[in-house]
């Protein structure tokens, strides 16, 4: 028969269940298969057409963040198998992403390939590198994710689809535009300028704190680009550390006064101001299997815990993450009170708004360095970026589970677990 | 209310007897039921307050009783050293019968309440075997293979057993189907299963339920397809078996720590009793009388249940309570760690 430690533990058993908090001290366990981060790091992200990156092609912004990621890490190069390039906008982003590679100093047995799902395709290129070291396709790989939005124009949905899309029912809502997916999310959930200003003020307020204490020091990687004066037409070589994005000083009443982007779309409640800025920018992260990391000796600083993805209605694509987040939470078996940090992409506040009122989540645990909104979205790079921002944040506030999620276009959320190792 | 001290010993199961209204089993052991012996005590109620008529001291804890339905005097216990001892009032000295069949710790016995000529036992070996008081072996052997802490014969059927286990599912076993490599087995119900969500489209925030233990199950006295469940997550559920893969048909929500023991009012169709960790009794209607359809309409919520009254009494964990089936209806009996035993009426605990 069992003895007093088996039968105490089953009666131990009763008392303390499996409950969310239970799946959450199974998800900090340290197991040999984990797949584990042991580099995270991103350029400034600044403004498209006017920012230190304006002038940095998107093939030189991979270059110089491989390179960056080559050195720092420490990593043998011959020993990362393939590189994922999350981007949307790139033309010939797949001869981009390999040439990229090889250009940055990774031998000729480095592979590339590109992810692309809009504005999740950073966090999809992390997802691709994971599943094939998961699976044993390969041991090590970088996840990148890069958008040069002054350099690679956006021109939305292809011009010349079938008819069969055009005038279907929920494929048709692909023709419209982000902007007026922002306003059908604030007309058909009531949600009011009042709030989508808040959210948005409350961005720029989180970014400005943040920058001014440097929490991001150890996210960003001083980026060395050429820079073109646009009065002058003088190229000078800068040194950028800081992202540009955050207006100090905002204020929901300053931003009050902005005008409506799109008076043609009822409610018309998107301005210049609560919604996402065109940016530049890129971020990268190294992943292995935690048995590899400790045989290279890598620092292990995190942990990817899994990912998801769900569909819905096109026109109101901006509340992907209303779905995601509890998708991915109830395929970890955790509850919402669980994760630290939430880093949600700020497409626009009308989204914000309602992803955070509807989850019923802690705003304080919601994009706690500013969000799209006052740092920028370059597209391909924001899935990437959000996860190095987590990890940072993870550390400075010695916590442990972030959860990473972004709307997508054409109607779909994506959303990510990552666990801190600091 | 009275009350009744088990003393030195911890409380694991109680039940009333079928054939007397004044007397009561009690099955107990020592240290918690971690180590020691264990106790099984026949209990008279009297206008001198509750005495023991006859105790049995056995080697290893007494985990679970259950009367014979055929001998008044007659009674087994399920022990933590794996047999199952047939014990009788007129013979003192010890069990009349034992059969060591299980290899770890039995939890629970229960006696056929229709043809009353065998009885059945589940243990953390993860079987079930049914026994005939008759024959010195074990007659057959059900496999689960999960801790089986309860197991019910169907008080409709003589054929029909069930049981919850740490694997948070209900088990049905239909012994009247051929013999085959499903072991009788003719449903297994994920106690955790989603409920059916109502409305075309899926709500994120809909709750949520991992798998987890499961302790106790009781059958409907009056619905025969109807079974409740309960466990670590605190949950109590009812399920229609018609209907295996449609989710609970109602949760009753309100215990703060793990539910250890339900079971079926034998005088209303919708109430019933559950005894728990959180050292409370609790009293609980399931909705089924309130007006809600049943069985569940395709894509119909389950039915919030309500609790009727809560009986806090008790100052450890709460293992056994048992509704006795004579006279007024609300009598009842609980056991807990605490070393007492308690009989009260249910209707002083429930609200106006």
């Amino acid at each position: 028969m069992a003895g007093v430690k088996e039968r105490l533990s089953s009666v131990l058993g009763h008392l303390n269940p499996t409950t969310p908090s239970n799946s959450r001290a199974a998800l900090l366990q340290k197991n040999p298969d984990d797949i584990v981060i042991t580099f995270a790091a991103r350029t400034p992200l600044t403004k498209a057409k006017k920012g230190g990156l304006k002038d940095t092609r998107i093939d030189e912004l991979v270059i110089s963040l491989l390179t960056e990621v080559r050195q720092r890490s420490k990593i043998d190069p011959s020993v990362v198998e393939d590189v994922c390039l999350g981007n949307v906008l790139a033309d010939g982003s797949a001869y981009i992403a390999r040439s990229s590679v090889l250009a940055a100093g990774f031998p000729v047995t480095t592979a590339a390939s590109v992810a692309n799902r809009f504005c999740s395709s950073g966090l999809l290129a992390i997802q691709q590198i994971a599943n094939q070291i998961a699976t044993g396709c390969i041991d090590v790989g970088i996840a990148i994710g890069a958008e040069s939005m002054s350099t690679c124009p956006d021109n939305g949905a292809p011009v010349g689809l079938s008819t069969k899309i055009t005038e279907h029912e929920f494929a048709g809502q692909n023709l419209q535009p982000m902007g007026q997916t922002s306003e059908n999310v604030a007309g058909d959930f009531s949600i009011t300028r009042e709030k989508m200003d808040k959210f948005a003020a409350e961005s720029y307020q989180k970014a400005e704190i943040s920058q001014k204490a440097g929490w991001s020091s150890d996210e960003i990687l001083p980026t060395t680009v050429l820079w073109k004066d646009p009065k002058t037409g003088e190229v000078t070589t800068k040194i950028l550390t800081q992202d540009d994005g955050p207006r100090h000083g905002t204020t929901a009443e300053s931003l009050s006064k902005i005008r409506a982007a799109f008076p043609q779309w009822p409610p018309s409640q998107t301005t210049g101001g609560n919604a996402s800025q065109l940016t530049d920018g890129a971020a990268a992260i190294l992943l292995m299997k935690r048995s590899k990391a400790e045989e290279l000796g890598q620092p292990i600083i995190g942990k990817y815990a899994g990912s998801t993805v769900v569909g819905l209605e096109p026109r109101i694509m901006g509340i992907g993450p209303y779905y995601a987040i509890p998708k991915i939470l109830e395929k970890k078996g955790l509850a919402i009170a669980d994760v630290d940090v939430f880093e949600i992409n700020e497409a626009f506040a009308s989204m914000g708004v309602f992803c955070v009122e509807r989850l019923g989540l802690d705003r304080d645990k919601v994009n706690p360095r500013g969000g799209a909104i006052a740092l920028g979205h370059p597209l391909g790079c924001t899935g990437a970026r959000q996860v190095v921002t987590a990890l940072s944040e993870l550390r400075r506030r010695d916590q442990r589970i972030a959860v990473t999620s972004m709307c997508v276009g054409t109607g779909m959320g994506m959303a990510g677990v990552f666990v801190s190792e600091h | 209310m009275m009350e009744f001290r088990t003393q030195g010993m911890n409380g694991y199961a109680v039940k009333y007897s079928p054939f007397f209204d004044s007397k009561i089993a009690v099955g107990a052991a020592a240290n918690f039921g971690l180590v020691g012996n264990g106790r099984v005590y026949v209990l008279n109620l009297t206008p001198r307050g509750i005495l023991a008529q006859q105790t049995w001291d056995t080697q290893d804890a007494v985990y679970d009783i259950a009367w014979s339905e055929k001998n008044e005097n007659q009674m087994i216990a399920a022990t933590g050293d794996g047999s199952v001892k047939l014990f009788d009032v007129s013979v003192p000295a010890g069990p009349v019968q034992q059969w060591h069949e299980h290899n770890r710790e039995v939890y629970a016995v229960t006696w056929n309440l229709q043809t009353k000529d065998t009885f059945a036992s589940s243990s953390w070996d993860g079987t079930i075997r049914v026994y005939s008081p008759e024959r010195p072996q074990a007659i057959l052997t059900l496999p689960t293979h999960s801790c089986t802490y309860s197991t019910q014969y169907s008080p409709h059927s003589p054929a029909v057993i069930s049981s919850v286990t740490s694997d948070s599912h209900l088990r049905i076993f239909d012994l009247r189907t051929p013999a085959s490599a499903s072991n009788h087995l003719v449903h297994l119900i994920p106690i955790h299963g989603q409920p059916p969500t109502q409305g075309p489209s899926y709500n994120p925030l809909r709750p949520r339920h991992p798998p987890s233990e499961a302790l106790t199950h009781d059958w409907n006295k009056y619905r025969d397809t109807v079974v409740a469940t309960a466990g670590v997550d605190q949950i109590i559920r009812t399920f229609d078996i018609r209907n295996p893969r449609s989710g609970p048909v109602a949760l009753l929500e309100g215990h703060k720590y793990a539910v250890r023991r339900i079971t079926w009012s034998p005088h209303l169709s919708d109430t019933l009793l559950s005894a728990s960790y959180d050292m409370t009794c609790r009293v609980w209607s399931d909705g089924s009388t309130m007006g809600h359809p049943t069985p569940q309409a395709p894509g119909q919520l389950p039915v919030p249940g309500r609790q009727l009254g809560e009986m806090g009494g008790h100052t450890e964990f709460v293992t056994g309570v048992d509704w006795c089936l004579f006279g007024a209806e609300g009598w009842c009996a609980s056991t807990a760690w605490d070393e007492r035993l308690l009989v009260w009426d249910v209707r002083a605990t429930m609200g106006p």
